[in-house]
């Protein structure tokens, strides 16, 4: 498995914790997490994305969708801690200023 | 010895992974800068993985070649394929710049950071079928 994705409810928020590398054969697994984590936040989804070893535009792409769809059903959504590589394609792809970004959650 | 390196890969999003460690290793022996070999690992995979979702349209049963070819100058990365030829307006080079959320259209973003981690990228898609697409990088620029 190239991604290991745990999603953990604490109190009003939903943390979904990604390990390992988000590319086009695993950001589908990432979609469906995101997007039935924001339903089910109370308020707030944060993506802690501090193991990530590799992301690409698909990746990048679903962070985006997730994004959306919080805003449109009025929920947060912040980036934990991205690691060094997702900080890297952020920059890349002009879209770090996007997300609110946290050390921890 | 011969530097460069050729692959005949399934067009299956499961091999990216392994497309991406050889493309790796090739670029460590390469003597390249790490982070200008990341870019360059993350553009090689976006532009298979274009391959993928739209000349092939999500089919896993086809194949993409990939060369790699090492010249004093520059890096060369060829990537072909047998599908639907791509449509011009699809390759084209758009300015990056901080986006309006609303209007984020993410499915041509890939397109952008080839354009981002290479000096010269060049699509030729073929007249009835296949794409080509080369992508070249300069020494010099990865020493900074």
């Amino acid at each position: 498995m190239s991604v290991n994705i745990e999603a953990t409810k604490s109190g009003d928020e939903i943390l979904i914790a990604v390990r390992g590398e988000v590319d086009l054969y695993s950001s589908p697994q990432l979609r469906t997490a995101l997007l039935e984590a924001v339903p089910a936040a109370g308020t707030d989804v944060a993506v802690d994305l501090s193991g990530v070893e590799y992301i690409d535009s698909s990746g990048v792409a679903t962070l985006v969708e997730g994004l959306k769809s919080a805003r449109e059903n009025n929920k947060g959504f912040y980036l934990v801690n991205p690691s060094a590589p997702v900080r890297q394609v952020l920059e890349l792809a002009r879209l770090d200023s996007i997300f609110e970004v946290k050390p921890t959650s | 010895m011969d530097k460069d390196m050729r692959l005949t890969v399934r067009s299956d999003p499961r091999f990216l992974g392994s497309i991406r460690k050889m493309v790796r290793g090739w670029l460590e022996a390469s003597e390249i800068a790490e982070n200008k070999a990341a870019d360059v690992v993350l553009a090689i995979d976006e532009a298979c993985a274009n391959v993928i979702r739209h000349a092939y349209e999500g089919r896993c049963d086809q194949s993409l070649e990939i060369s790699l070819h090492s010249e004093p100058e520059q890096l060369v990365f060829q990537i072909s394929d047998h599908g639907e030829p791509c449509p011009p307006e699809c390759a084209e080079q758009r300015p990056l710049q901080i986006p309006d959320l609303d209007d984020l259209k993410p499915g041509g973003l890939g397109v952008q950071l080839i354009y981002q981690v290479f000096d010269e990228v060049d699509f030729c898609p073929g007249k009835v079928r296949g794409n080509c697409i080369t992508m070249r990088l300069n020494r010099k620029k990865t020493e900074e």
